[in-house]
């Protein structure tokens, strides 16, 4: 495939890969965040089964979504095969 | 795929590729919104919630309306474009996008009137720091944030071709779309990646959508107070959200339809299926709310009345009757026979629900607040102009951000427009026969089997 | 433990408003002025509700002093997402200022009304405020406390002086104010307490009870008077 105006191929791969970086962040800080809410929760003895319960659905959620999309970057991006 | 011959599909870049006028007074009609509403927000960060007509028995109004509203609203896309894909629904083509769109724009406006809603903004982070699970807020947080992520991606990654023809066709912006891009090339294996993304996201965004708007429910129907104590509301509410969101899709497809001469792309079938998901609705809203109010009233327990009775005869009443007949009559009305005038009626039904399903959550939100248990006065509501001000500028940020998004990316997906081209009519005909009893047998005639 | 309850005696009720003024005093609750006042904004911790009386119609006024109920199962708690309105462990619903983010939802949520909202700045620090209770910001909930300031002095004094508090030493404003002495503070975990012995009364009865709030303000009936 030729393109008319080759550009700076390292930026924008290291760019792609940081947008992944980024989302793994994303889902790890709310990951994270559920998780020091039960902490909170089981220190306070304020209702810790209402945030394991949720939490046991909201995290695989989040991981789920997560997979998608590293599999959509890695999927592409590794690309090497020709059209 | 990105045969720069093929010029077929090219009316749907020329809104990104010049910029007419009209856009411009468009911005600027939508900005004068928005800025009614950003100094009505400075006034009120000044003053303090004062300012609303928020009072002592009403202490949610308007704010938390529009908050219902505009999640009701994201329902919209992603929910309904992932069920057309997952039953594939060929006239899908040309609307997926634009419902996704909705969602995405619509959940930053609701979530937004959580933020105008506080008496403390500054201390949103403590939602973060000291939340707790107990509370339907957190739910709606959590929940919210899982629709908005999964939204988002489900946004992108049906787009991801076309960035990948903007970025080869297009003159700007060039590495703002090669970075989106992700180096699409359109080789098999990445069709294969692709679609099997987009299948597992259009799976997994149905549960999510749903979720989303049984806890907005739970935040009322996990009090004990009169008419919202009530179990149905996490499906009564889901339904209104779809109801709500497919008339705002209509809406906006009629709107860019005009705009954009898309009557080639978007064609009155195309409105009348939607016209008929509409009149379903129309008619799941009109059974849980006369299920709702039946049980309520036949109970005839005495909070639920006085509340029951504000709403029927009492000062809600023209707001309740109102809403009847925006949700109810005019779209029943309107939608029954689509075979002649189909866009004007569907988009007259579309804009009696829009204002319906606003008076719908007023009427859940204020009334039971207004009939406090103990003796106390009763409290009537009335806006001032800066809660006006912030209803008129969640409007126009919703319309501006969604004009900005079609001067950036197409508002109808060009490589599904042409996959249904290529793809589409065979594999249809194909699936078709499949469905047929013994029809098509290579080397059999078809016998004559008489009456 | 303690657990630290109410009865109110409607027979000895007169109406006077002698509670709702010392509580205003006590805790520093704003004047809202006029303006705010028929905007119905008045932030009033202890209340005095008057429902006609429908036995005695010629003219009749019952009278229904309604501070927190202090449920021991308070809805409110329930639904507050920063932990800023609590259940402690005597039974006191408490209300964290500086944690409120002001979402209003515990004022939805409560079936009595008792939570108010700062809808503006109504007051800033000055002389002839009570130092011992902070003085709310706009944009805040605030609601009958107990007087819970009294019970953390008479706890620091108990403590001090190496010994139990004394049933009495603890009173909210609004009891020790009451002149027909309508209102009873006390522990009603001691059964052998003022209060606990009221409470079993004939004639005590809970706001909405059919709710299971748990109320930890009793009411006493009219009935001694009337008959």
């Amino acid at each position: 495939m030729d393109r008319p105006h080759p550009l700076p191929d390292r930026t924008v791969k290291i760019l792609q890969w940081a947008m992944a970086g980024g989302f793994i962040l994303f889902v790890g800080a709310i990951v994270t965040w559920i998780i020091h809410l039960i902490r909170t929760a089981w220190w306070l003895r304020d209702v810790p089964s209402a945030s394991i319960g949720i939490s046991l659905v909201a995290i695989p959620v989040f991981l789920v979504l997560l997979g998608v999309v590293l599999y959509v970057f890695w999927g592409l991006l590794t690309d090497r095969s020709e059209r | 795929m990105a045969d720069p011959a093929d010029t077929r599909d090219a009316i749907l870049l020329a809104p990104i590729e010049r910029t007419g006028r009209g856009f411009y007074w468009a911005v600027a009609i939508l900005s004068l919104g928005v800025l009614w509403g950003a100094v009505a927000y400075a006034v009120q960060l000044d003053g303090g919630l004062g300012v609303t007509g928020l009072h002592q028995p009403v202490s949610w109004g308007f704010y938390v309306t529009n908050f219902v509203f505009f999640i009701g609203i994201s329902h919209a896309g992603t929910l309904i474009s992932a069920i057309l894909r997952l039953s594939r629904a060929e006239w899908r083509r040309p609307i997926t996008r634009m419902a996704e769109v909705i969602t995405v724009m619509v959940l930053f406006i609701g979530a937004g009137q959580i933020l105008v809603d506080l008496g403390r903004p500054d201390r949103v982070m403590n939602v973060i720091r000291h939340g707790r699970y107990q509370s339907p807020l957190l739910w709606d947080a959590t929940s919210i944030s899982a629709y908005l992520t999964a939204s988002l991606v489900y946004l992108w990654l049906p787009m991801i071709p076309d960035i990948a023809i903007l970025r080869d066709r297009l003159g700007k912006r060039k590495f703002f779309y090669t970075v989106l891009a992700l180096g699409w090339q359109g080789t098999e294996r990445q069709h294969k990646v692709l679609n099997r993304a987009i299948a597992v996201m259009a799976v997994l965004v149905i549960p999510i959508a749903v979720s989303v708007h049984t806890v907005v429910s739970f935040v009322f129907s996990m009090t004990l107070q009169p008419m919202w104590h009530s179990t149905i509301f996490g499906p009564y509410f889901v339904v209104g959200a779809i109801f709500s969101g497919i008339a705002a899709l209509i809406v906006a497809m009629l709107i860019f339809r005009k705009a954009y001469g898309l009557q080639g792309y978007l064609r009155p079938i195309h409105f009348r299926y939607l016209g008929q998901l509409l009149l379903v609705m129309a008619l799941l809203w009109f059974y849980f709310t006369f299920t709702e109010y039946l049980t309520g009233y036949y109970g005839g327990e005495v909070e639920e009345m006085k509340v029951f009775w504000g709403k029927f005869w009492g000062p809600f009443s023209l707001f309740f009757w109102g809403m009847v007949l925006a949700n109810f009559v005019i779209p029943l009305f309107c939608l029954v026979r689509l075979e002649r005038r189909t866009i004007g009626k569907v988009l007259t039904a579309s804009l009696s629900v829009i204002v319906g399903m606003w008076l719908e959550r007023f009427i859940i939100v204020v009334p039971t607040l207004s009939y406090p248990r103990l003796p106390f006065p009763e409290g009537i509501y009335w806006p001032t102009w800066v809660e006006w001000g912030e209803t008129a500028a969640s409007f126009a940020l919703f319309a501006l951000f969604y004009l900005l998004f079609t001067k950036v990316f197409p508002i109808i997906s060009i490589w599904e427009i042409q996959e249904g081209r290529e793809v589409g009519l065979k594999e249809v005909e194909e699936r078709l026969l499949t469905y047929l009893p013994d029809t098509v047998e290579p080397e059999f005639t078809p016998v004559d089997r008489g009456g | 433990m303690a657990l630290w309850g109410m009865v109110i005696d409607l027979d000895r009720c007169t109406g006077c408003q002698a509670c709702v003024m010392a509580c205003k005093a006590e805790n520093n609750v704003p004047a809202v002025g006029p303006k705010e006042a028929s905007r119905e904004r008045i932030i009033s911790w202890m209340q005095v509700l008057t429902e006609e009386d429908k036995e005695h119609p010629d003219g009749k006024l019952r009278f229904l002093p309604r501070p927190c109920l202090h449920c021991d199962d308070p809805p409110c708690t329930k639904v507050c997402p920063v932990y800023a309105t609590y259940r402690d462990p005597e039974g006191i619903v408490a209300q964290i200022y500086a944690r409120c983010i002001g979402c209003r939802f515990c004022m939805a949520a409560c079936p009595y009304n008792a939570k108010y909202f700062n809808w503006h700045t109504y007051q800033k620090e000055g002389p002839g405020q009570n130092p011992d209770v902070s003085v709310r910001q706009k944009g805040i909930v605030e609601k009958c406390t107990f007087c819970h300031h009294r019970l953390q002095k008479a706890r620091e004094r108990a403590l001090a002086e190496h010994r139990e508090i004394e049933p009495g030493e603890y009173v909210p404003a609004c009891a020790e104010a009451c002149p027909a002495r309508a209102i009873v503070f006390g522990d009603l975990s001691d059964p052998s307490s003022e209060v606990s012995k009221l409470a079993r009364s004939p004639r005590a009865f809970r706001l909405q009870e059919e709710l299971g709030t748990k109320p930890k303000v009793i009411y006493l009936t009219e009935g001694e008077a009337r008959g």
